[in-house]
């Protein structure tokens, strides 16, 4: 068979179809209530009990005329279903990416099917409580409802990376600058008032030749690092080594590094490496440690 | 055709018919029709078995409403069929109907046809149904002049415009008399001069007063084997026959040589293979799909096989009338009330309530045994329903 295609007419179309559509006395009030009294009404079946929103004249079930049955239902709901939509068309209501969803508002039967926003699409989930988010200008459609937002089940805090999230090579670090005021208070904290911290003059008789800070002080700039960032909130440090290499002087920059290099997956922990180090890059510190990661479940 | 059983007409029910329904959405004005026929057979919705939906594709600019019609119709949990064949779609849900009953699939199916037309854009729907590459760029949507020239060519201008206005005001009396109809104008005979004249001309000799309606409006029809249909109803309306006569998209296709018009193509099969040797004496009325005067004088020719100008006589004796001797269209027809994917449901189901007896204030007041039905669309098609009061 020849398949070739040359000197064959496309006829290139483009139709036309206005139309609209009437919404009819239940469709309108059901539109008039969302406009002006930002209510949501759905029409209910007095015999099979079933609550229609969005409202339908005739139960269809039953098939009983319901038109007059109205009952107000709550702004808030359920999500039954969604899916998230990432392609781009035209005819979408907003930039993608975006969900879509079914939400059963609170005294409804049925779902209506809207926009749900307010939620990381990874964390897009079915029976997330929804409020609906009414439009600033009315269309005269269901699009009254600008969208509805996810509410209630939202973690207060942000925790920290699960065992399962985690992986060997991640790091991160806390960099602070030591100065005397640090050094005098941390005196005050440990109680450890020995004077190669505090008395410039018995310094310069040590090793060191002037005041040094506590030697837990820079270590404690790891504290920062695996409790709020790697693994972070939540995070549990059963045991913590330090092997210290040199000094901190007064005004030194600290930078505490702390990066996940074995995944122990009996315990579910992580073991990290931890480095210290100073503005001229001079190793301060170095050790490692053992980190039980926020549990899997505390996050959801 | 043969048939493995009978089947009855059994109830039929109408919406209002009306330029814009706005109170109601599609699926609410269904329910009206579907809820009257209902009533009208004695019957709840768990007694139907199978629904067959249909109307214009295009025409509201709505994709598969069969399926979010279901709130309307009672479909839910049953099978339903959506048939959509242009204007003959009215027609051909009774024949699928018809089809589903006969064979014994299904003892009780209720046929739905619907359209709102001032939902959408007729002509624009119509205008895809020509060839993209032939046709399309020229067509002018459902207006034709081509009958009017025909019929004043052949007949003489004068009498052929007397015998279409006449057509056309027995046409708005019969309306009178049907509360539901679209289009009741009062129109009175001495008016007929000045209308020919004076009514708008849309294409050559068509005018406004001449050319259907675009109505919003819904009809349900419930179709039942003789056993069901016996046990619902004293008084069926049996369908002894149907016909389906579709032809090429392009009116032009012959050029200018003479044809056999799908009409009387499908009247000359249908008669004989009934026996009916001379319809204008053997069947007692019609309810024909004249999208206009012109097409309705016209076509009463090609339906009832004649050659000269006995369908003129017809008209200007006063035989077409309600109490005349060959009534058509008592409903007040399609220029009257014309929901496009109801229109040819309505033209079965108004014959089926003259058999029966109960068409109320359009009833003619004679026995129908034998009624005519027929629907018309796309560049001249035809579905022609015999229907009788015995079963067959």
């Amino acid at each position: 068979m020849n398949t070739a295609k040359d000197d064959c007419f496309v006829v290139k179309g483009k139709l036309a179809l206005p139309y609209q559509y009437f919404a009819g006395k239940t469709g309108s009030r059901f539109i008039i209530s969302l406009r002006d009294e930002h209510k949501i009404r759905g029409l209910k079946c007095e015999k099979c009990g079933k609550v229609f929103v969005p409202p339908r004249s005739t139960c269809d079930i039953c098939f009983e005329n319901i038109a007059d049955k109205w009952v107000d239902v709550a702004n808030t709901g359920t999500v039954t279903g969604f899916t998230i939509i990432r392609y781009e068309e035209p005819h979408q209501p907003v930039k993608p990416p975006y969900v879509l969803g079914l939400v059963k508002l609170d005294g409804a039967d049925t779902p209506i099917a809207h926009i749900v926003k307010g939620v990381a699409l990874s964390k897009m989930a079915v029976g997330l409580k929804v409020k609906a988010v009414f439009a600033k200008k009315t269309t005269n459609s269901i699009m009254d409802i600008d969208h509805f937002q996810v509410v209630g089940d939202k973690p207060k805090f942000e925790l920290g990376y699960s065992y399962e999230e985690l992986e060997v090579g991640m790091s991160a670090s806390f960099t602070k600058t030591i100065s005397e005021t640090d050094v005098y208070l941390f005196a005050g904290i440990s109680g450890d008032f020995n004077p190669m911290h505090l008395n410039e003059e018995f310094a310069k008789l040590t090793p060191f030749g002037t005041r040094i800070a506590h030697g837990a002080l820079p270590q404690s700039l790891i504290a920062p690092v695996l409790g709020m960032k790697l693994p972070g909130l939540g995070t549990v440090i059963p045991e913590i080594t330090v092997k210290f290499r040199k000094p901190t002087y007064f005004g030194d920059t600290i930078t505490a590094v702390g990066e996940v290099v074995e995944k122990i997956e009996k315990k579910k922990w992580v073991r990290m490496e931890l480095r210290w180090t100073n503005q001229k890059d001079e190793l301060v510190a170095e050790g490692s440690c053992l980190a039980i990661p926020p549990a899997a479940f505390l996050k959801k | 055709m043969k048939k493995n059983r009978n089947v009855g007409i059994i109830g039929v029910g109408q919406s209002v018919y009306s330029s814009h329904r706005e109170e109601v959405n599609q699926p609410e004005m269904i329910h009206e029709a579907v809820a009257e026929a209902l009533a009208h057979a004695g019957m709840t919705i768990d007694d139907i078995d199978c629904i067959v939906h249909g109307n214009m594709e295009l025409f509201e600019m709505v994709h598969q409403p069969d399926c979010w019609h279901s709130l309307g119709i009672g479909s839910v949990g049953k099978e339903t069929l959506r048939v959509t064949t242009g204007g003959t779609t009215g027609a051909t849900i009774c024949a699928t109907a018809d089809y589903l009953v006969a064979s014994g699939l299904h003892d009780v199916v209720l046929a739905v046809g619907f359209e709102k037309l001032q939902e959408g854009h007729t002509t624009g729907g119509i205008t895809n149904m020509a060839d993209p590459l032939w046709a399309r760029q020229l067509q002018t949507g459902a207006l034709t002049g081509m009958t009017a020239a025909a019929v004043i060519e052949e007949f003489g201008e004068e009498r052929a415009k007397k015998a279409s206005m006449k057509y056309r005001i027995i046409m708005d009396k019969h309306a009178m008399k049907n509360k539901k109809a679209h289009r009741r104008l009062g129109l009175e005979f001495d008016q007929a001069d000045d209308l020919m004249v004076n009514s708008p001309a849309l294409v050559g000799e068509l005018r406004m007063i001449h050319m259907c309606s675009q109505s919003d409006g819904a009809c349900a029809v419930i179709f039942a084997s003789e056993e069901k249909a016996k046990q619902f109803r004293k008084n069926p309306a049996w369908i002894k026959d149907h016909i389906t006569v579709h032809r090429e998209e392009s009116f032009g296709c012959f050029g200018d040589e003479p044809f056999v018009l799908s009409h009387r193509y499908a009247a000359e099969k249908l008669f004989a293979r009934n026996g009916i040797k001379n319809p204008r004496k053997e069947i007692d009325m019609f309810e024909m799909y004249d999208p206009s005067s012109w097409w309705g004088l016209d076509w009463l020719r090609e339906f009832l096989l004649f050659d000269g100008d006995e369908h003129l006589k017809m008209v200007e004796n006063d035989e077409i009338t309600i109490d005349g001797d060959f009534p058509i269209n008592p409903s007040g027809g399609v220029t009257a009330s014309n929901p496009i994917g109801a229109t040819a449901l309505v033209r079965v189901a108004e014959a089926a309530l003259q058999i029966m007896g109960e068409a109320g204030e359009h009833q003619v007041p004679k026995t129908v045994n034998q009624a005519l039905a027929s629907g018309f669309g796309g560049t001249l098609w035809t579905v022609l329903f015999l229907l009788t009061r015995e079963a067959p």
